[in-house]
């Protein structure tokens, strides 16, 4: 054992430095300098921080806050295991109960995490691609550059219009290109923000090419619900004049032409997330189903069963989306979901009370009303219980 | 400042300060027509119309402003229609009326219209049969918030008569001001008649 000591060592010491060089001295994988506990120096920026700080509070005590249970401290662990536990101590994530995919960073490190994404993210490595992005803002300190940019941006603008008066000479070409120019500005620094993200993912074993899987996802869901609405998908390549972030197609193939050059990583860890969001899958469920757009919920849903398959659960919810939609063909699909979530085993009496309201609306009244009288038997006391109760009796 | 003292250049003045459309004034006593629809209604105090509509099927009465207090009368929302004027009907096209609705549908119409146009959380407390203006309705209560994040309750009464919605509802912040005038209320929309 003694013997063995010091080559068990050696081996470990040319292990490490064998692997240490490689990631330091790849430029692709270099971090920002970590400052711990940073606090603003100049006069724009502690302005700043003073607004974040006030916002920050508004958020902390928003009723839309989910404060139940411990989503918050994972979504903060999965950031944590992204970019370092050193340089995670900067952060507080507040997780807003918003259906919409999206996620924003203060300037003070206040992380604002909408549950649309967390709905969406199929994996931790996908959530941490959005989380590592914005922390990429942070860490470069957009928010102090922007706000100076758009100050820039406005003052030249003023200046420009009195020496135009002055000189009587035509701005507006001018103005454009300024304003042009600002915005072209603000995409800049969405696409460093993405290259940021990329390397945190890299550095921290999550597979970087993940990133850019997220905004294939995004264009494909836009595309259901461009085609659900009756209308053809489109994506560009190339940016609008006044665009504030890249076309997601641009930043797709920008992140996959990034992350082919880094290491391939390790694990995306879907099925820690999937346990992790399952609690409340239900409550993001049914939040996304009243955003009324069919063809993107549809598409999230085919999305979360291509993983687990079709359970109980998102039968349930495709269900309802398409008794929410109400059309007849919808009303008959509904029935059969509804129908296919009780045999995967979806136990809650609400799903016999809206088969039944749904087989009522098909005019298939005598079915309806055995569903109906199933939900009133094992919820005698709901809030809605009388109003079951009347229609069973009425609707023919 | 020159202030215009003959009582013809006041009137002029006071005219040039009012909006085309102005609020007006609702008085004790019976009222029809309300919402260009067969709803009439009986208020029994006095009520304030606002000029304001969300959308050509609806009609706001306040007392003290309608982010303190808002009744919202939709008269005959016809199949095929949105309770809400649709501000983005490319992108977020609202839901409407449709011809097998039953009347456990009008606060699901109401919810998923509600959360489009931005509300967030909102959720339908309480459901139970009642009477609009002699025709079976349903009375149900919710509650939800806006941007600007204060707690809001609500109240409904609607009814589906002739393949038409009827539908009042009454809203409030949660924080007092949804108890200090739901009694007015109710006894503005059990007076309703179709």
């Amino acid at each position: 054992m003694r013997r063995l000591f010091p080559i068990v060592m050696t081996a470990l010491t040319m292990a490490v430095t064998m692997a240490g060089p490689t990631i330091a001295a790849d430029p692709t994988l270099s971090l920002p300098t970590y400052t711990p506990a940073y606090e603003p120096r100049t006069v724009d920026e502690r302005g700043l921080w003073m607004e974040a700080d006030e916002e920050e509070r508004l958020l902390r005590d928003s009723p839309l806050r989910i404060r139940e249970g411990k989503l918050e401290q994972y979504v903060r662990d999965v950031l944590c295991r992204e970019v370092g536990a050193e340089r995670c101590q900067s952060v507080r994530v507040y997780v807003m109960e918003v259906p919409e995919f999206n996620a924003s960073m203060l300037p003070n490190g206040c992380m604002r995490v909408l549950t649309g994404l967390l709905l969406r993210a199929r994996s931790e490595a996908e959530l941490a691609s959005v989380l590592g992005h914005e922390f990429g803002h942070f860490e470069l300190r957009h928010g102090l550059t922007g706000f100076k940019a758009e100050r820039r941006t406005k003052d030249r603008t003023a200046w420009l219009a009195i020496l135009g008066a002055m000189s009587r000479t035509d701005i507006t070409d001018t103005r454009i290109s300024l304003l042009a120019s600002f915005y072209r500005f603000t995409r800049d620094q969405e696409a460093a923000a993405d290259q940021m993200g990329l390397r945190y993912m890299a550095t921290s074993g999550y597979p970087a090419r993940t990133a850019a899987e997220v905004w294939r996802q995004a264009m494909a869901e836009q595309d259901a619900s461009e085609i659900g609405h009756g209308r053809t998908p489109r994506h560009s390549y190339v940016s609008g004049y006044f665009d504030t972030h890249p076309t997601n197609l641009n930043r797709a193939m920008a992140l996959e032409a990034a992350a082919a050059r880094m290491p391939g990583g390790g694990e995306a860890r879907a099925d820690e997330y999937r346990a992790a969001i399952a609690p409340y899958l239900p409550r993001l469920l049914a939040a996304q189903i009243k955003t009324y757009d069919v063809g993107a919920t549809d598409f999230i849903l085919a999305s979360l069963a291509a993983q687990s398959g079709w359970t109980g659960e998102l039968l349930f919810a495709r269900a309802e989306l398409y008794r929410a939609r109400g059309n007849p063909r919808d009303l008959q699909m509904a029935s059969i979901w509804f129908r296919d979530a009780r045999a995967a085993g979806y136990a809650a009496p609400e799903l016999d009370r809206d088969l039944g309201l749904t087989l009522l609306r098909n005019g298939q009244a005598d079915e309806a009303r055995k569903a109906l009288n199933a939900y009133l038997a094992a919820r005698p006391d709901a809030s809605d219980a009388t109003m079951i109760q009347t229609l069973v009796a009425t609707e023919q | 400042m020159n202030i215009p003292r003959s009582p013809a250049l006041l009137a002029l003045a006071a005219l040039a300060a009012t909006p085309a459309l102005s609020n007006m004034l609702v008085p004790p006593g019976p009222r029809t027509g309300i919402a260009n629809s067969r709803l009439s209604a009986t208020p029994a105090s006095e009520w304030n119309r606002l000029s304001h509509t969300d959308g050509k099927f609806t009609e706001v009465w306040t007392i003290d402003g309608d982010q303190l207090d808002k009744v919202t009368f939709f008269g005959g929302v016809a199949r095929g229609k949105a309770l809400l004027r649709e501000v983005d009907r490319k992108h977020h096209p609202l839901p409407t009326v449709k011809a097998s609705m039953l009347i456990t549908d009008i606060p699901v119409l109401l919810e998923t219209t509600y959360r489009i146009r931005g509300a967030r959380q909102m959720t339908i407390d309480t459901q139970e049969p009642a009477m609009l203006g002699g025709h079976k309705a349903i009375r149900f209560t919710y509650h939800f918030t806006l941007d600007d994040e204060v707690r809001r309750k609500g109240e409904g009464l609607g009814a589906l008569v002739d393949g038409k919605l009827y539908l009042v509802t009454y809203e409030a912040p949660a924080l007092h001001f949804f108890d200090k005038d739901v009694a007015r209320y109710r006894a503005l929309a059990a007076s309703i008649t179709l």
